[in-house]
Order: structure tokens, then sequence, then C-alpha cells
């Protein structure tokens, strides 16, 4: 096995590619100058993928999971037989963290020293379950505080509030963790279940950066292989429902307790499969459009922000999955119901004047500016390179697929998406009684 | 190694260059000393607020945002900091490295928007203008009564806020609402001459560049009239023993509540018992391994997160935890004890030495973040102390037990702040 070398110039970097067979897929991104060492392992399995069959079985029965078992997964993986890894990776230094999203999990660490001692641990234990009842149980405590530590978060709430009224049926409309009824009804077996369903090899990626020696890398991974051989191969179908484009619900509002009401507007784009290089680029051309009519160099936000509708931190981006999309907007306000009519009024006024091109090559270049910096971070070039891998593209692609978006796009985009008929609002309230 | 090379531009304002080739942006911070005081704390709070609204070059909020935007999307960032007893503006300004640029200027034009930005601030009858004055306090309002938004973070600053009542430290960064009526436009401008007449003054590049040439347009893009004598910022108060412990709670609509404990170390920045009492607070909770998320989270599953967290240059210390409201005598019993464990000298090899080798992962990986170097030299200014990173490495390298013993004997808790819910009561979708 040799590695493929994929190069960016127009970045100043370089990544090696092993497609190891059935997986996982390998890559390393030398990093001599920096002393982190960082390695991060995913798999294609998030909050959504809540149901799935098997295809072999010719049955086409569905496999039901209970809402958050992802991210329960990713909390219990960290136990082995003696307890846990943590202090594992103490010994050499290394500082590991794993992360639950709606569409993949990932375990990783940092460290400077014994990066090939820690880099055995984590492809150990993320290849080892071990999951006992009452360890099981032992852990519904913590993500309860977990979950009800979020419920205190008024911008979580304000966040999936929102998803709940944009969408119907697709489960990016449950919370990552779940609730706390629905973690009472995970089981080691069913976790045993997920593990072995989503964790196989040809399912997950793992990412290597610092100045670490590719080929010793290669060879780890490959001795993991070798030494616990892969299960054949399982032929999933994973199952959402069928959303269609009218939201679920236009407004949802909750009081909690906030200094003054906190607002996010959703669009709701259409469902439609989009991967790869295409997906990356509708995810880009909306940031753009976005910046175009929300920006802080664009009047709106000047106007909104002298009226005291919005701080500094308004923001507007647009999500893009294979099986859902967005638009999403907010803030802070004082008057949710000003502000809601404000951005309408921008987004119509936008589309009787048309977007102008010079504006449009400024935001253009402040984005690759802003793109630029972000590749600092080794963790930052880490876990995008792998959720973009698993939605079909090359992170480094970036810049290229940037320079390729026009303004006609923006425009045809503008129309279609941020319509009226596809927005929801939610809104958070301050408690009763208390001013504004 | 990292060489930071020191030199001074008139007047008396220090800069601190450190070529460094790995990063994608060179970073350039100004930060402006100023103490922390009750009656100043509004006032210094919304100067970088007002600043960054407008300029002699750029008026407006767009001209300057749209001028950054050219500069291939320069970012430019105004905050008030709190370090120990100290109110540190900070001006930031971080541009990509010119070779992806196409632009052999980018930094020097940065460089004058910054300039622009600190030193000439749009200015009407003798003042800053009054509209962006009037819009930033009510902006400077919104965010001290905003940072109950955010429990975890307002259970820290509230228990900070009753421990160290009487003190300078207990002074919120934002200031006092009540505060911002009295400030008129002419007064805050006049403020600020004076801060920037008196106060020291420091600049730190981060980066790949030439330091001549860029200490040259420094010399020019920053030079102003300043006084010949720089004022003295007083050092933090440290020594003080608590007489009891104060138990503080206070009510709120939540669905968790928040325990915090804060402790007073009386070992600060510049001390000596610095590097143990680090790894005291790592033993005791700054890692997964530490006492504090071990017992607290993985034995007796109160809490999702337990941690322990030092102020270094006041030397406070604060252990933190989310739990349920009904497990409150519970998690204060199991965090008081490990705190006793660590005095009577409980500490395995393991953990003394799991954690010697997490410090020197976190001390190492500081110069792979163009901002956590400028912190760890800021701080060195700040808490006169001259380690580097490599001398910090060797300290790290020779504490021992019996020394972070003979720190965890000197600490004392001083507050137990608990933010409790209401009885019965939820937030409810309606």
């Amino acid at each position: 096995m040799q590695f493929q070398v994929i190069k960016k110039e127009t970045l100043e970097e370089e990544v090696l590619y092993a497609p190891l067979d059935p997986g996982p897929a390998l890559y390393v991104l030398p990093k001599n100058l920096y002393n982190k060492k960082y390695a991060v392992c995913s798999t294609n399995f998030g909050s959504i993928d809540n149901a799935f069959y098997v295809k072999e079985n010719g049955s086409k029965e569905t496999v039901r999971l209970p809402d958050g078992i992802a991210h329960f997964l990713e909390h219990k993986l960290f136990d082995d037989e003696e307890g846990n890894v943590f202090d594992r990776f103490a010994y050499y230094g290394a500082s590991p963290n794993a992360y639950t999203s709606f569409t993949n999990t990932g375990y990783l660490f940092s460290c400077t020293e014994y990066f090939h001692e820690n880099f055995d641990l984590l492809l150990e234990f993320v290849r080892t379950p071990y999951f006992t009842e009452e360890s099981v149980a032992k852990e519904q405590g913590i993500i309860e505080q977990e979950i009800r530590m979020y419920e205190d978060n008024p911008q979580w709430q304000v966040f999936f509030n929102l998803l709940r009224a944009l969408y119907k049926e697709h489960p990016v409309r449950n919370d990552i963790a779940g609730s706390v009824e629905s973690i009472r009804s995970i089981t080691k077996d069913l976790l045993y279940k997920c593990y072995n369903t989503f964790y196989h090899p040809q399912n997950m990626a793992i990412f290597v950066t610092g100045d670490v020696s590719p080929e010793k890398v290669l060879e780890q991974v490959s001795g993991s292989l070798e030494q616990k051989p892969a299960p054949p191969r399982m032929d999933i179908e994973r199952v959402y429902p069928q959303e269609d484009s009218p939201v679920n619900q236009r407004e949802v509002t909750q009081k909690l307790s906030v200094s003054e009401p906190l607002v996010n507007i959703g669009f709701k784009d259409d469902f439609n499969y989009l991967r790869g290089r295409e997906l990356l680029f509708r995810e880009l051309t909306h940031d753009l459009l976005l910046e175009m009519i929300f920006g802080k160099s664009e009047p709106t936000f000047m106007q909104l922000y002298e009226e005291g509708l919005i701080d500094e931190h308004f923001s507007a981006g647009y999500v893009a999955e294979t099986t859902y999309g967005y638009t999403l907007l907010g803030g802070k306000t004082k008057d949710p119901e000003k502000l809601y009519d404000r951005v309408f009024s921008s987004i119509e006024g936008i589309k009787k004047e048309g977007l102008s091109q010079q504006n449009f090559e400024r935001h253009k270049r402040k984005m690759r500016g802003d793109l630029l910096q972000s590749f600092n971070s080794l963790e930052f070039i880490a876990n995008n390179y792998l959720s973009y891998k698993f939605r079909g593209v090359d992170f480094f692609e970036i810049l290229d697929i940037l320079e390729g978006v026009s303004l006609e796009q923006l425009e045809k985009r503008l129309h279609e998406h941020l319509r009226e008929e596809n927005h929801a609002i939610s809104i958070i309230l301050p408690p009763e009684g208390s001013s504004e | 190694m990292i060489n930071v090379e020191q030199k001074t531009i008139p007047e008396n304002i220090n800069v601190h260059l450190l070529p460094i080739q790995k990063f994608k942006t060179v970073l350039v911070t100004v930060f402006i000393h100023q103490v922390l005081d009750k009656d100043l704390a509004t006032w210094t709070a919304l100067l970088p607020a007002v600043l960054q609204r407008g300029t002699q070059e750029h008026p407006t909020y767009r001209d300057l945002k749209t001028r950054l935007e050219e500069l291939y999307g320069a970012e430019l960032a105004a905050d008030v900091i709190k370090r120990g007893e100290r109110h540190v503006l900070s001006f930031s300004l971080e541009v990509i490295n010119e070779k992806y640029a196409y632009d052999e200027s980018l930094l020097q034009q940065g460089l004058s928007v910054l300039r622009s930005v600190i030193f000439d601030p749009l200015l009407e009858n003798g003042g800053f203008k009054k509209d962006y004055v009037e819009q930033e306090k009510e902006q400077l309002a919104k965010e001290i009564q905003g940072l109950i938004n955010n429990k975890i973070n307002y259970a820290v600053e509230r228990c900070f806020q009753v421990m160290c009542a009487e003190e300078r430290f207990g002074v919120y960064k934002y200031g006092r609402v009540d505060d911002l009526e009295k400030i008129t436009p002419q007064g805050l401008y006049d403020y600020y001459r004076k801060i920037i007449q008196e106060n020291p003054i420091d600049v730190f590049v981060v980066g790949e560049f030439d330091p001549e040439s860029v200490y040259s347009s420094l010399k020019e893009t920053m030079s102003c009239s300043r006084a010949p004598g720089v004022k003295e910022i007083p050092p933090e108060e440290v020594d003080i023993l608590p007489q009891e412990v104060n138990y503080h709670e206070e009510k709120l609509p939540v669905n968790q509540g928040k325990l915090n404990l804060g402790y007073r170390t009386r070992v600060s920045y510049g001390d000596e018992k610095y590097v143990p009492l680090l790894f005291y607070n790592g033993i005791l909770g700054g890692f997964p391994h530490s006492k504090l998320f071990q017992n607290v989270r993985e034995k007796a599953s109160l809490a999702y997160f337990a941690f322990s967290n030092l102020e270094k240059h006041k030397g406070v210390q604060l252990l933190g935890s989310g739990i349920d409201v009904s497990n409150y005598e519970k998690a204060l019993g199991i965090i008081k004890e490990q705190v006793e464990l660590m005095k009577k000298g409980e500490i395995s090899s393991e953990e003394m030495e799991n954690t010697r080798r997490g410090l020197l992962t976190q001390v190492k990986t500081l110069g792979d973040n163009p901002y956590n170097l400028v912190n760890f030299f800021l701080d060195g200014l700040i808490g006169n102390r001259s380690d580097n990173i490599e001398s910090l490495v060797q300290r790290i390298e020779s504490v021992t037990v019996d020394e972070v013993v003979n720190v965890a004997q000197e600490v004392n808790l001083d507050t137990v702040y608990f933010l409790r819910s209401l009885d019965g009561e939820r937030g409810e979708v309606e």
C-alpha cells in the first residue's frame, strides 16, 4: 500500500491518501513546523441516522434506533474493561475528546510526544467496544445532565425549536443528545447493534496531521486491520423519511431566563441528495448570497444595528447536507416582530434591485481570506476534511470551488430559495414580568 | 524555540516581534493597559465599541468593514479583557500572508486601518461622534444584562463577584449599566486621550514577516504623542486569607444547578510557587484524568462537566460543575473531599506524572496558535514573569509532589456559590 499525493497549490498544502480495503480511508497531512500532533477517527454515523435496514437480508424490515444513541455510543466507546481510556491517554500526555454531529461521530486526541503510542490507543479503543448494563445506567445520569445543560442554553434551544418548525419528519429535528426519556431506552445490546452496523472500517475515515511519519501511521492502521480483520462488508441502507417542501410550523416561541428576545429565522431548502462538489458549491453560493444581503459591510446590517434591533453577533449562514439543507439567520433583538419584517423587506429589496458585481467580488475575496485564516488550525483542517469527505468532496478544493461561484447562481438561488413560503421563525422570550 | 525581539517606538510603546513561519496569517495586537476599577470599568469597556464604529479615514462602520473586506477579509477586533486586576484594551488585526493575496502591501494597508481605529477616531464637537456613543451605550447595556444568557459564565462571574465584592477583581469587565447615563461623548474622549497618552502600550506581531521592515512601518503607523513617563498599573491584591466560608445561593428559572467553589491560593503568576500550583489545579480538575472529572462525573455520575480553573494573576481558583439541584449536598461533599485529599498529599505517582505530561503538552503547543502565543507573552508582562516556553517546560519537568502538597496546604475555600432553580419551574414551548 502506498500513499497517493493530493496536492493543492492554492493552499500550499499536500495531503497523503491511502485507500485501504475495506477502509478506513486514511489521510495524513504532514505539518513539520507544528508541535501539536492531531489525529481524528470518524465514522459516518450521526444523530440523523436513526433508521436502517440490512440489504442482504432480503427483507426491508427497518431497525429504528432511539434518539440520541449515536451520541450515547460516543460517550461509551471510551470505556474498557478497566474503566475508561482517559488514564491511558493521560499517561502519554494526550488530550482525548470526541464529538457527535448530525451526520458523523469523531474521536480525537492531540499531543506533542508519544504520538504513535497515542495513535495505537485511538485505533484500539475505537475498534474495541465494551458495554455493560451498569456502565450504560451510569452514563444515563451523566448525559441527563448534559441535556439539562443544553435546556438552559437559549442559543441551543432557539436553534432546535427552529429545526422542529422547519422539519416535520426528518430526524435533523431531534436533539443530538436525544431526550431524557429517549436515552432511558438505550441498552447495552442496542449499543452493540449500532456499533456493529456503523463502525465498520468501510464506513470510517482517519485524518492525521502534525510532525509525524506518514509511513509509520499507515503501518499502524494496516497493523490494526491485520490484527483484527474487518468483518465482512455490510450493505446497509439508511432510511430517511420523505420530507416535503412546506415547513412543519410557521412560528414557535419559548420562554427562558434571558435578558432580551432571541430570534432564529430559517429557510428550508428542497430535499435533493446533493453530494460532492455540487454540495460544497451550493453551500458557498448561499453563504456568499447571505453575506451580500446581511453582511457587516451591507446597508441592512448597519441600519438594523443603528436602530438597536441587532447586535454585532447577528449572523446568517447555510447548512448543506445530503439529505437536508437550510438557511439560518438571527441573533438577539429587542423587537422580534420588527426584526422579522425588516429581514423580509431586505430580501424583497435585494430581489428587486439585484446584486452588484463589485460587492460580489469583495465578499468573495473576504471569504477566501477567512478560509485561509482558518487553515492555521490543525483541528479545523482535520475535522472539516473528514466531514466533507463523507459528503463526497475533497475539502482542499474549497478555494477552487469558491472561484467558480458566479453572481448568476446567487441571483437564481435568491429567488428560488429565500421565499416566504418556506420559512419558519423561532423566538425565545424573557419570562413574563421582566423588563422589555 | 520562539524568539521575541523587543523594541520600543516613541513614546514608550513596547514592540514584541515574533517572526514564525508556519501560519497563513500575520497577527498584530495592540494592548493598552488600565487598572480594573469599579468607577472606570464602564468607561474603559465602552471605548473599543465606539472606536470600531468609525474613524476619520473610514467614518462609518460600513466604510471600515468594506475596507477590511477589500484586504482579503482582514479581521479587526477590539474588546476589553480582564487579567487579574487589570483591564486591558485589546485591538487585533489579522491579515492573510501576502503570498496568498497577490498583494505585497497587505500588512501595511492593514496596519493603517488599525492605526486609524486606535489613534484617529471620528470626532465632533471635541468628543467622539454622539450617535456612535449613544448607540454603543445601548449595546453595552445589553451586553452587561446579557451575561445571564449563558448560565455557566454567569455562575462563574457571580461567584467571583460575591467572593471579591470588596476587591477590584470583583468588577465585571463590561462595567455597570447605571454608569452609562453620565458618560458623554466629550467626557469619554477626554478619558481615552489620557489613557493613550499615559498608560502602558504593548504591540505584538506574530507570523511570517520581515522584522526590520515591520518595525519601521510600526514606527510610522503607531507613532503618537505620549507623556514622557508611563503610568504604573498597581499589582493585584493576592494575599487575602478568608475568615469563614461564604455560602451564597441564587434562584433563577433553570433546569440545571451550577455549583461553583471559589478558592484563594495566594499564589500569583510571578510567584515561584506558580508552577506547582498549576500541578495542583491540574491534578484536581484540569483534565479528564483529574480527581473532579473522575469522581464527580465518572464515579458518581452527578455531572456532565466538573472542572477546576485558575486565574493566574489574582491567584484565585474556581471549581465548577453542573448538577441536578437535589444533588447539591452530595456533589459539594465529593468536591470538598477531593480538595482534602490534595491537602493530605493523596496524589498517586500516576496522577502526578499524567498531569506533568498534560501540562507539558499544553505549554509546548502554545506556539501553534498565534493568539495563544500573544496571550502567553502578555501574561508574562503583566505578571512580571520572564519565562519563555522552554524555561517553563524545564520548570514543569522539575516539580515534585512535595511542592504540590505545600501549595495545597495554602489553598483556602472562600465562597460556595450555587445557582439553583425556582421550585417546580421549567421553560415551556408554546
